[in-house]
This record gives C-alpha cells, structure tokens and sequence, in this order.
C-alpha cells in the first residue's frame, strides 16, 4: 500500500479541508491576489501555527521591514518576537538576487540559518519581486524554479505570495506578460475580492494542488481578531471570479430565456 | 577636548558603550546603518539595497559598510558577483549592538552622541 504523505497544517480553519488535509511536505505553494486581500495575513498563519506545532519557520521578505510582521501579526495575538527568541521564527530580510545567489552557494547564510534553527516551513514575500531579474521569460522560469528547487532541497514547505494588479475583474489579460507561477508551484491558491450587493468580500479557491484531491468549490474567507477563516462555499451564485457575481437565477433567465 | 567638557559629555558613561562608540560609531550614516541591522538582523544584501532600505546615499553606504565589515561588526561576502553584507554572527557584539541602540533611545545619550559626532567621533 502507498504510504501517504504526512499534511502540513496551515492552520487557517477551514482552508486544510480544502486542502484535503493540509500542504504536502517539501511542496512550493502560490498564494496570490490583489493587495489588502489576506496574503501575508496566510503566511504569518501559516508561519505563526508551524511554530506552535514545534515546526521553526522561517520568513524571507523582500518588501516589508521584520517590524512590520511583528506589529502585524501582534494585531491577531501572535507574539512573532516571543518566537524569534525561542528560536522558532526568523525574519530574513534580502533581494532576489542575493536570496538565490545565497541558496545556490554551499553552505550560504539562509541554508545555514535553516539548518541551525531546523526550520521546516518559509514564507517568501513577495515572488513578484523575482520580475525585476530579468524580462526574458524563459530565464525567469529557470530562475525560480531554480529557487524553489533549493527550497524543497532544504526540506521546507515554501508559501510564495504573489501580488496581481487588478482588484476586481478578469486578471488573465493584466497579467498576461508576467510569467505564469502556477506552472511553477505544487498548489495554486486564488484570492479575491468579489462585489455581492454592493459590500466587498473575500473570496479563495484552491486552483491546483499537485498530487492530491482539493475542494474546488469558491468560498467565502474573513480576517478577523485571530486571522483569517475559510467559511462556506457562495451559494446560488456564479461568476464570482470575475469580481462581479450574479444571481444564478438572473444568469438563467439570460442565459436561456432572454434570448 | 578639556576635562570639563569631557566630564559634560562623557558623564558617567557605561565603559563598555563608549568603546563600542568608540570603535563603530564615527558618523550619523553608521548610526542610522547600525539601528538598520540591529532592527533587522537578518539582512542579507547589497549596498544598493541596504541604501534603499536605509534612505541614504549608495556611496556613503557603500564607504560605511566597508569600515564597518572592517571593524568586524558586519560580514562582508562575495556572492557571485555581488558583495553582500550581513551583521557579524557574534552574539557578544549583537549584545554590544543592542546596548548601543536602546541606548540611543534615551534622549540624554543622543545629546552626547550627536556632539561626539559632531566633534569627528573623538573624545
């Protein structure tokens, strides 16, 4: 019998269901959507429940200050400064360039941080930031998938955040220049906002997850005082992708009687 | 610098925090860059960035970084064609570093601070 791989918790109520249990190990997971919508929030839980479950975890950012995480995550009750002196969490913070340039020496100062706190998880903030290397899009694929390969090569369970421009509507025309990441990670998660009668929620789905089952169903997600839940799938809608859902009796009657 | 002035300025002085100023600190540049890697200790990068990151010149950073990875409070490494800079991974000095920054906090030792800097970093 095939032994199945052991889940890693993101510990996000609801979002390891649709995970079917969690993250596989050693996996490079995208989490992406527009700015505000939850990404960092995901990642510190993801960081922030590691360390509770004695798994260190690391945070690689190439955008915000160490301070900003602290202060964040304290918002939700997450002492990130009580886990960096009991060694559970580091805060590194570099470039693209150094950060690859540093895993692909033997022995470089990440590795070596990973190795002496025993790090089993990362968040890397923000992917989009590997843009900048270079504009060929072939060389920027070799690169990141040289990047994440030295990640999974350090036993870690990588979460990338990934930043799209457009807040609601179709992003695939936006984005379509920028090099797909999808292709590149083990799952792909969504993050949206979406416009339900005239209020803004949130919305996550799990578009890929290489060698597992996952629920494919959009659902619905909130931040509140203790981060971020995954609630119940929207009902009676469609179109909520598109930021602008409709009443599935409304796309009906266009659909088919209007005609 | 007379003895009255020194007394003024100097005043009772941990030992400890005035060879530590003594042997990093001799500009604002490397206040700032020292508080930068004090507060994110876990910086790799280059001049470039650690000027981005700081808000100053790239040729004073560069200068500052140089003396201070001379000094032995950064590490300086070369990484393909890059250099980069780290703090050094020694907690007695980390501890020394942190001392100096708290220090700065207090608004008495800034009014020393400024006027040793302004002396030219020497008492």
């Amino acid at each position: 019998m095939p032994q199945v791989s052991k889940r890693v918790h993101t510990g996000v109520p609801g979002l390891d269901e649709m995970l079917n249990g969690g993250l596989l190990p050693c996996t490079a997971n995208l989490v992406e959507g527009a700015p505000g919508c939850g990404k960092t929030t995901l990642g510190m839980q993801f960081i922030y429940h590691g360390a509770l479950e004695g798994e260190p975890g690391l945070i690689l950012t190439f955008e915000q200050f160490p301070q900003q995480y602290y202060r964040d995550a304290a918002s939700f009750g997450w002492d990130f400064r009580a886990l960096e002196k009991q060694g559970l969490l580091k805060v590194v913070m570099s470039s693209p360039e150094v950060a690859q340039a540093d895993l692909e020496q033997f022995n470089g100062k990440i590795t070596r941080l990973v190795h002496r706190m025993q790090a089993k998880r990362i968040l890397v903030e923000n992917i989009s930031y590997f843009e900048r290397m270079s504009r060929d899009p072939i060389e920027l694929r070799a690169l990141l998938y040289s990047f994440l390969n030295a990640l999974k090569r350090e036993g870690l369970v990588t979460l990338l955040t990934r930043e799209t421009y457009v807040l609601l509507g179709d992003e695939a025309a936006e984005d379509a220049d920028q090099t797909n990441l999808s292709f590149l990670a083990d799952s792909y998660i969504l993050l949206r906002y979406v416009e339900i009668e005239s209020a803004i929620r949130r919305a996550i789905i799990v578009l890929k997850m290489r060698g597992s089952a996952h629920d494919k169903r959009i659902r619905q997600f909130d931040i509140g005082s203790q981060g971020m839940v995954v609630q119940d799938p929207f009902r009676g809608r469609e179109g909520i992708m598109s930021g602008n859902p409709r009443q599935m009796a409304e796309s009906f009657i266009k659909a088919f009687i209007r005609r | 610098m007379n003895e009255l002035t020194f007394r003024v300025y100097i005043g009772d002085m941990d030992p400890e925090l005035l060879t530590f100023l003594k042997r990093y600190v001799d500009s604002f540049t490397k206040v700032d860059l020292l508080r930068f890697f004090h507060n994110n200790p876990h910086t790799i990068d280059t001049v470039e960035n650690i000027a981005h990151y700081a808000g100053r010149d790239q040729e004073t950073v560069q200068r500052e970084l140089t003396q201070l990875a001379t000094r032995g409070l950064l590490e300086e490494t070369q990484l393909g064609q890059m250099v980069v800079y780290a703090l050094a991974d020694n907690s007695q000095l980390r501890k020394q570093l942190a001392a100096f920054v708290a220090a700065s906090n207090d608004p008495q030792f800034r009014i020393r601070l400024i006027y040793y800097l302004v002396k030219g970093g020497h008492f």
